[in-house]
């Protein structure tokens, strides 16, 4: 055989397996599972500015912001900035069951990738702005456990803090009151974390080569994946929550979990984190909110507050699940083997009586529950 | 002076016992709405705005309702929810009213924030007498 027809034999070869593939890929999922896995892109999501926070998309507040999140300044004891507990090589998180500040606090430490997608921050969506979550963790006694007084003097006296301020806020933090610099300097630490964007993963490759019918970029995907994708919008109906690019519908559910943080003692949940909300100062119903017309302030004008918020916490996203062990509001699971676990064996008897009729076990076998981690693994 | 102040407060225990003056029907208002139920003599026409529900985004609903008595009269009062049936549970948020005129409102702040099929609940009220008129609606990712 000669080197020319060596090539042409190889040609028809790969000609011969694409179609194979492409049939292979377009096979596994029917019409309506192509639409939803469809649906959970594309990715990036591109996103406006906040008009509850004027310093969003602003570049000197994103750097502000970013060296105020590396800074000890912010907490009491000069021992912890907010990069402590929110570690980049962490995916964000600390990597512990529950954070530690100054003290142990009640849930695990959630990742800061694509903040800007949310709705409510904290497990128990106590906040309705990333600006107003970001100073919970500034005035929590046992995280940074600071007040708005000492904050003010502290940035007052660090020269270089001091100076981003004035840059960012065209006045001296002397020249504001102690809540106002406190609010100033949330919102800065916001315009940060909302350039937190996590990239394109290997799913959004297999969604986007899905559909452009693309069979070399599907046939890229691992078969366990697809066999999880499929799972995953089937029989498990995991994206009845977990929908949309940023796989979360970004509101709560119980799914029997314990919320007993220790005994005799019990995590309120969504229940507590409404009654936080309306009672804030900090909302965007209040005196902080940028947006004049209170536009952004609609979720929090109608949110109701029900005996069924009780143990129920926010639906986290999925992006990037691999790098954020361990799992749930309490940490409580340390694998995504062990979470796929729970919802195979769910305990039905712990869920509220009048609860959600949604969740049920899922009696998943070993190989389901493998291929369901090994899709989880793509995100 | 008191007995000024008796007869003040006579008058307007008085009048909220009485039963409000019945209002029109606003017709021109329900024939034009796209959706539509009716049961038991009751009318209720309604539009989303958007049009189209996406699931986890707010929309608003204006609603028209019309009580088919003899009088063909607005009712006194009009309540709307929504849920969805199969998992047990109602909507994260209670819809804000806008009064437009009798027998005809706005709510405001609704969000289905899951897919699948939601019942929007309508509740006109003749008085103290609540007619309710449901409507399936599927919303998808």
């Amino acid at each position: 055989m000669t080197g020319r027809r060596s090539v042409q034999a190889l040609l028809l070869a790969v000609a011969i397996a694409i179609p194979a593939c492409t049939a292979q890929s377009a096979d596994m999922f029917d019409e309506d599972e192509i639409a939803l896995i469809l649906s959970h892109g594309p990715w990036p999501v591109e996103t406006a500015p906040d008009p509850s926070n004027r310093l969003s998309g602003k570049p000197a507040a994103i750097a502000y912001g970013g060296m105020l999140f590396e800074s000890v300044e912010l907490s009491t004891d000069r021992q912890r900035s907010c990069a402590t507990c929110h570690q980049e090589a962490l995916g964000f998180t600390d990597g512990n069951p529950r954070g530690f500040g100054i003290a142990q606090v009640d849930r695990n430490t959630p990742p800061l990738f694509n903040m800007r997608l949310n709705r409510w921050f904290g497990w128990d969506g106590k906040s309705d702005s990333l600006w107003a979550h970001s100073i919970t963790p500034i005035l929590d006694a046992r995280e940074m456990a600071m007040t708005p007084a000492v904050l003010k003097t502290r940035i007052n006296d660090t020269p270089a803090l001091a100076r981003g301020y004035r840059q960012v806020f065209d006045a001296p933090p002397a020249m504001h009151d102690a809540e106002t610099v406190l609010v100033n300097l949330a919102k800065a630490l916001a315009a940060f974390q909302e350039t937190i964007v996590s990239g394109r993963s290997s799913f959004d490759r297999f969604r986007d080569a899905l559909a452009a019918d693309d069979a070399k970029g599907m046939a890229a995907y691992p078969d366990a994946a697809k066999r999880g994708l499929k799972l995953f919008v089937g029989k498990g109906r995991c994206d009845l929550c977990h929908f949309g690019p940023n796989f979360t519908n970004g509101e709560f559910h119980d799914i029997g979990l314990p919320h007993f943080p220790e005994p005799g003692r019990v995590d309120k949940g969504r229940y507590g984190g409404i009654q936080i909300l309306r009672e804030s100062r900090f909302n965007l119903l209040g005196p902080y909110n940028d947006d004049g017309l209170r536009a952004t302030a609609g979720f929090t004008r109608y949110v109701r507050l029900t005996p069924k918020n009780w143990g129920e916490f926010r639906v986290p996203s999925l992006r990037n699940v691999a790098r954020t062990a361990p799992y749930m509001h309490d940490g409580s699971k340390a694998t995504l083997a062990d979470v796929v676990d729970h919802y195979s064996d769910i305990p039905e008897d712990r869920l509220h009586q009048d609860g959600e009729k949604l969740l049920r076990p899922l009696k998943l076998s070993d190989a389901e529950k493998a291929d369901l981690v090994a899709f989880l693994r793509t995100l | 002076m008191q007995r000024y102040l008796s007869a003040a407060v006579l008058c307007a225990g008085l009048a909220a016992a009485s039963p409000a003056l019945a209002e029109s029907c606003p017709d021109g208002a329900l024939a034009a709405m796209p959706e539509r139920m009716t049961a038991d003599g009751t009318t209720v026409a309604y539009k989303t705005t958007p049009a189209r529900i996406a699931v986890g985004k707010p929309f608003s609903i204006e609603v028209v309702a019309c009580l088919h008595g003899a009088d063909r009269t607005a009712p006194s009062k009009i309540r709307v929810d929504a849920g969805m049936p199969a998992h047990g549970h109602g909507m994260n948020y209670t819809p804000g009213e806008r009064r437009i005129g009798p027998g005809h409102a706005a709510f405001d702040g609704m969000v289905f924030h899951m897919p699948g099929t939601w019942q929007i609940v309508v509740d006109v009220y003749d008085g103290d007498t609540r007619q309710r008129l449901t409507r399936d609606v599927s919303v998808r990712r």
